[in-house]
């Protein structure tokens, strides 16, 4: 049963991915992508992998996709434009005219179908490692968590996730750099419809409070601070599109703390770790479970207000404040 | 490796770029310009302390968190480390410096691009990550974050040109990490330790291993530029503002530069073959010709500049096929090696001197003139005689004319092919640097022939024709400490070894 459960899931996969490449619209591409994303989800949870499934469901598959929504909202007016043009002539211009001639793509198509079966052969024929899962699971009641995966990520290789928060606020400012779409910034509109509002009232309580639950559930089980970022990063969305814009009221100090004190706490307490005789993130085993759940709190509230501000495209950095709001 | 000394040092240069980079965000656009030169300072002058305390204690490391590996990560700062480490920190000044100053004299227009100053420091403490890292996975997040923030430099002008090549380059530098990350998750689900050290010791041969250097090698050449991957560097590299393009240039590239060294070395010594040394060598040939020769027919001189990165680090990769011993051969019987590891080297010290010059000269050039087409280079040298010497100490280090750094390491190079027999890369290497010659010269030529009508010139401060200069004189001054350099190389475990290549072996080379 297991086996066909797998196999139809492997195919899906697969499926879903070739169809969300082959697409001839936009908007499908999008849609399959939420899809395949999910299906990957599912194949995480099959493999027993929890958390990545998790965080790929939320991250991957739920605010990718909305980005990429939001991306082809922004990109809407260009595309039909794009696409009235060929009702005429047929074919889309856009499409024929890119197409780079057959050899070169059945050469590039051949290589990648290549290396695809050498790399197969490759993950086949690997050894079994064992990993690390022994060794961390042999330190974790000395880590003040009790779930291997957050032991890791939060104690054990506490550099490489601080340094991965760091990517989200660089990310963050690579898009202050290209400045946002200023070409079609929408106009802003409070939600008129009553049954937006209801939805909002109803899932920002219900959105905080199972982000809450996942981030200190990360303490024992699946779950932790970025997954619970996802959840909070969409309240700060989902306010955003029923235009409620959060960040707009508050003062810019504010926000930078937020977006930047995940990153902040988490280096300065490494530093003041350091300035107490031990190594950068060397928590005391006495204090750690709790430095952990302080840390992820903030890095989750951080990276939250990041995704937001990755959605809603406010330009922070900014200092004329009208400018932000004609960016928003 | 954990009996070696412990220090701070390793997590601050890390931290401390960071921390300052977080700290800038707050500040106004004058404020993080004034942060991001004082900690460009304050990291430089860290890493001048590390670099000592390398000298005097020899290598040492920072286990983070106190969890020794396989579990946790050790930062290992051993010789090249520092090496690397405190090229990237006096270059590192002087483009700050430099910067300051750029930005200032544009700032009507452009509001001063302030977030470069965050940017680059994210960038600094990446590099520095990067140099330190003794862990596989590790180092992608270094790449990572040395990606991102390259990208978002690269489009700090807004300009199309600048976003269409952003772009590009994104796409490549994404599409090398995931190579990467592939092949690390391929040696980590067989080993189960990501520990560079370690790895070296457990790594077995067989199709695994050479399967994950098929995939890590290419990624990583994307990652240098290294041809046939070189595509997006000169459109990124020549679009980008000034102070940019030479720390993508000077700085950036070496990075995948010296995790190729470290892997190749220290890790996947199991897997080579003399055949794969072979094939990297032709590519560092092919990119030294293909790279000088697209240099010599640009018309504008930051695409010359931009070319000319992608034949020097061609010489980068022309190092491998000398490490990599033909079978039968020991490293104690190989003399070449020393030659060739210095060649390596102070390749990557003199073309970051210099390239981070030439670029930086360019950037002068753009702002005297408006443009940097090459047709107006005519009386240039009588009228901004500072940075057409700048631009002719620069060419003289790339060309590799003693006594430049450039030739420190060109003599190396082919005193190391000589010493191999392996005499069919002296032509790639005599060969570029003629080319090189011709495009510098042609430059100086013009520099000095007549004006038919003059431009008018706009002013340029005067201290950013000094700092490029300096930068140029620079890769000539880093040859007077080479011998005490050399020796401080040798006391870095893998400085003058070689890889021992395998012959025997099935479909991969090594079943």
């Amino acid at each position: 049963m297991s086996v066909l459960i797998d196999g139809i899931l492997a195919i899906l996969a697969i499926y879903l991915a070739l169809q969300c490449l082959m697409a001839q619209r936009l908007t499908q591409t999008v849609f399959l992508f939420f899809a395949f994303g999910l299906a990957l989800a599912l194949a995480w949870i099959r493999l027993g992998a929890v958390d990545v499934a998790i965080a790929e469901a939320a991250i991957a598959a739920g605010f990718l996709g909305v980005l990429l929504l939001d991306a082809l909202r922004d990109f809407s007016p260009t595309f039909s434009q794009k696409q009235k043009n060929p009702e005429t002539g047929q074919n889309p211009p856009g499409k024929d005219d890119n197409k780079p001639p057959f050899l070169p793509r059945l050469a590039l198509g051949f290589g990648l179908g290549l290396f695809l079966l050498i790399s197969l052969e490759a993950i086949w024929k690997t050894p079994e490692g064992g990993g690390l899962t022994a060794a961390s699971e042999a330190f974790l009641p000395e880590s003040g968590v009790e779930h291997p995966v957050t032991a890791v990520l939060l104690n054990f290789r506490a550099y490489d996730t601080w340094l991965e928060i760091g990517v989200i606020l660089m990310g963050l400012l690579a898009i202050f750099v290209v400045g946002g779409i200023r070409l079609y910034s929408r106009p802003f509109t409070a939600a008129q419809d009553p049954l937006l509002r209801q939805v909002i009232l109803f899932f920002t309580p219900v959105l905080f409070l199972f982000g809450a639950f996942l981030l200190y559930f990360g303490k024992s089980g699946p779950g932790g601070a970025f997954q619970a970022a996802v959840l909070w990063g969409a309240i700060g969305i989902l306010l955003h599109l029923g235009g409620r814009p959060v960040f707009s009221v508050m003062p810019r100090w504010l926000l930078q703390l937020i977006l930047t004190m995940g990153l902040g706490f988490f280096l300065l307490l490494g530093f003041l770790l350091m300035a107490t005789g031990n190594a950068l993130f060397e928590y005391p085993p006495a204090y750690s479970g709790i430095m952990i759940l302080i840390v992820e709190t903030l890095a989750a509230v951080s990276i939250a207000a990041a995704l937001t501000a990755i959605f809603a495209n406010v330009n922070l950095m900014k200092e004329d404040p009208n400018q932000t709001e004609s960016t928003t | 490796m954990t009996d070696l000394p412990t220090s701070p040092f390793p997590a601050l240069l890390v931290g401390l770029p960071f921390l300052l980079a977080t700290l800038s965000l707050f500040f106004s656009s004058k404020g993080k310009a004034v942060v991001g030169l004082i900690g460009s300072f304050l990291t430089a002058l860290l890493a001048i302390v590390a670099f000592v305390e390398v000298t005097q204690q020899g290598t040492v490391i920072h286990i983070l968190g106190g969890w020794e590996p396989p579990l946790g990560i050790l930062l290992r700062m051993d010789s090249l480390a520092a090496v690397f480490i405190g090229m990237t920190a006096l270059v590192g000044v002087f483009i700050s410096l430099y910067a300051r100053g750029y930005f200032r004299a544009q700032e009507d227009s452009s509001e001063g691009f302030p977030l470069f100053w965050p940017l680059w420091l994210f960038l600094w403490a990446g590099l520095n990550g990067l140099f330190l890292s003794n862990d596989l996975f590790n180092l992608f997040v270094t790449i990572e974050v040395i990606g991102i923030c390259a990208v978002a430099l690269a489009v700090l002008s807004g300009k199309k040109a600048a976003l269409f090549a952003g772009l590009r380059y994104l796409l490549a530098a994404i599409t090398g990490s995931m190579a990467y990350l592939f092949g690390v998750a391929l040696i980590y689900g067989s080993t189960g330790t990501l520990d560079l050290a370690l790895l070296g010791q457990v790594l077995e041969p067989g199709p695994t291993t050479t399967f994950a250097l098929l995939v890590i090698t290419p990624g990583l050449m994307i990652k240098m530029a290294g041809f046939p991957f070189h595509f997006w560097l000169p459109p990124a590299h020549s679009s980008a503002p000034a102070p940019v393009s030479a720390l993508l240039s000077a700085l950036v590239v070496k990075g995948a530069f010296y995790i190729l060294l470290r892997l190749w070395t220290e890790v996947f010594g199991v897997s080579l073959t003399f055949a794969a040394g072979q094939l990297i060598g032709v590519a560092g040939a092919v990119a030294v010709i293909w790279g000088s020769w697209q240099a010599f027919m640009q018309t504008s001189l930051k695409l010359i500049v931009a070319h000319s990165s992608v034949a020097q680090l061609g010489y980068l990769l022309l190092v491998f096929p000398l490490l990599v011993l033909a079978p039968g051969v020991t490293a104690d019987s190989a003399d070449w090696l020393s030659p060739a590891w210095t060649a390596g080297v102070y390749q990557v010290i003199a073309h970051a001197f210099a390239k981070a010059s030439f670029f930086l000269s360019a950037g002068i050039i753009i702002m005297a003139m408006g443009h940097d087409r090459i047709e107006s280079f005519r009386d240039l040298a009588a009228r901004m005689p500072m940075t057409v010497m700048a631009i002719g100490l620069a060419g003289v280090s790339l060309i590799g004319l003693p006594p430049s750094g450039g030739f420190m390491a060109k003599w190396n190079l082919l005193q190391g092919i000589f010493l191999s027999g392996q005499w069919w890369w002296a032509p790639a290497v005599l060969g570029g640097s003629l080319l090189t010659a011709s495009y510098v010269f042609m430059l100086m030529r013009l520099a000095f022939a007549p004006a038919r009508k003059k431009e008018p010139l706009r002013p340029v401060p005067f201290r950013l024709q000094v700092f490029a200069l300096l930068l140029a004189l620079g890769s000539f001054l880093i040859i007077l400490p080479a011998e005490s350099l050399i020796q401080f190389l040798e006391s870095s475990q893998i400085f003058g070894s070689g890889i021992e290549s395998i012959v025997e072996g099935g479909v991969y080379g090594n079943d």
